[in-house]
């Protein structure tokens, strides 16, 4: 099931959360971004403001490839499961580039009948260069 | 020659804007991300669902701006230029979903400057932190933004 609930019993530390593969990323795509997000920085849209500024070329908003992670997670946990979602953007995302979401589960905890998996996430570029490191905590419902 | 920027504007606490959350934005910002989950697009699914209607994706509030307290207000007060900017890191801390038709308050402040010599030549950083509340002041999600200015 693509929108799927994973339960918190069935989740062990070590685990990886199925890969999320994005992209080609195109140029409509940083457009659609900039509106939605309302970031209109013209270097993710125009090449000769971005060479100019020394970035070689238009790059994604980071945003966008943090967009990409959370849609990873939810994919896997269910919509509204993310806690808390922290990242770095350690490399820029060029036009064309594939950008693929991973995470592994880091530990779990039990409190009040909230159920957290604690997640290392990253993003990584058709060379497997990483684009994204980080973070997550997400609440998983538990079997009845 | 590297530029300077204005350190002034640590611990600075921009004015507190209003946000109402609209249901098309919602699903404009999920769609340019290309995740098409129900929850986000199917106002049916998000009626049935645990919050009564759709919700907003993790990162939806990087939307909530107004002109004299978000990321251009902030190059204004440092003194640079559109061009020298990256996004260096991203946190959300998210307490209660977002959803269509609510009003949220923003609060952001700046928590840190700081200036480092990276790979590529001397940078500094800006850390901001936005809490947003709803009506009755009760904390919604918080964000932390850190820019990095290439000087």
């Amino acid at each position: 099931m693509k929108y799927g609930t994973v339960h918190f019993e069935d989740v062990q530390v070590g685990d990886e959360i199925p890969p999320l593969v994005k992209g080609p990323i195109q140029q409509i795509q940083l457009t659609r971004y900039a509106g939605a997000s309302g970031d209109f920085n013209p270097i993710h849209q125009d090449q000769e403001f971005a060479r100019a500024a020394g970035m070689g070329g238009v790059f994604a908003h980071g945003m966008l490839s943090m967009g990409f992670v959370a849609q990873a997670l939810t994919d896997w946990a269910g919509a509204g499961g993310v806690h808390k979602l922290g990242v770095r953007f350690a490399a820029l995302v060029r036009l064309k580039d594939i950008v693929t979401c991973k995470g592994r589960v880091l530990a779990k905890s039990s409190k009040d009948d909230v159920h957290l998996v604690e997640l290392e996430v990253w993003a990584e570029n058709q060379r497997g260069e990483k684009v994204v490191t980080g973070k997550a905590t997400l609440a998983l419902p538990a079997h009845e | 020659m590297p530029i300077t920027i204005n350190k002034g504007i640590l611990g600075k606490e921009y004015p507190p804007y209003a946000v109402t959350v609209e249901r098309g934005k919602i699903k404009e910002f999920a769609r340019a991300i290309g995740d098409l989950n129900p929850f986000y697009l199917d106002d049916s699914v998000g009626r049935a669902s645990p919050w009564g209607d759709v919700i907003a994706p993790p990162t939806f509030a990087i939307s909530f701006r107004d002109e004299v307290a978000d990321s251009s207000a902030l190059l204004r007060d440092l003194g640079v230029d559109i061009s020298r900017v990256l996004h260096g890191e991203q946190e959300f801390e998210i307490f209660r979903q977002l959803t269509p038709g609510q009003t949220y308050l923003c609060r952001t402040k700046v928590l840190d400057v700081y200036e480092k010599t990276g790979r590529s030549g001397p940078v500094a950083f800006v850390v901001r932190e936005t809490a947003v509340t709803d009506r009755t002041n009760e904390i919604v999600a918080t964000m932390r933004h850190v820019t990095v200015v290439r000087l």
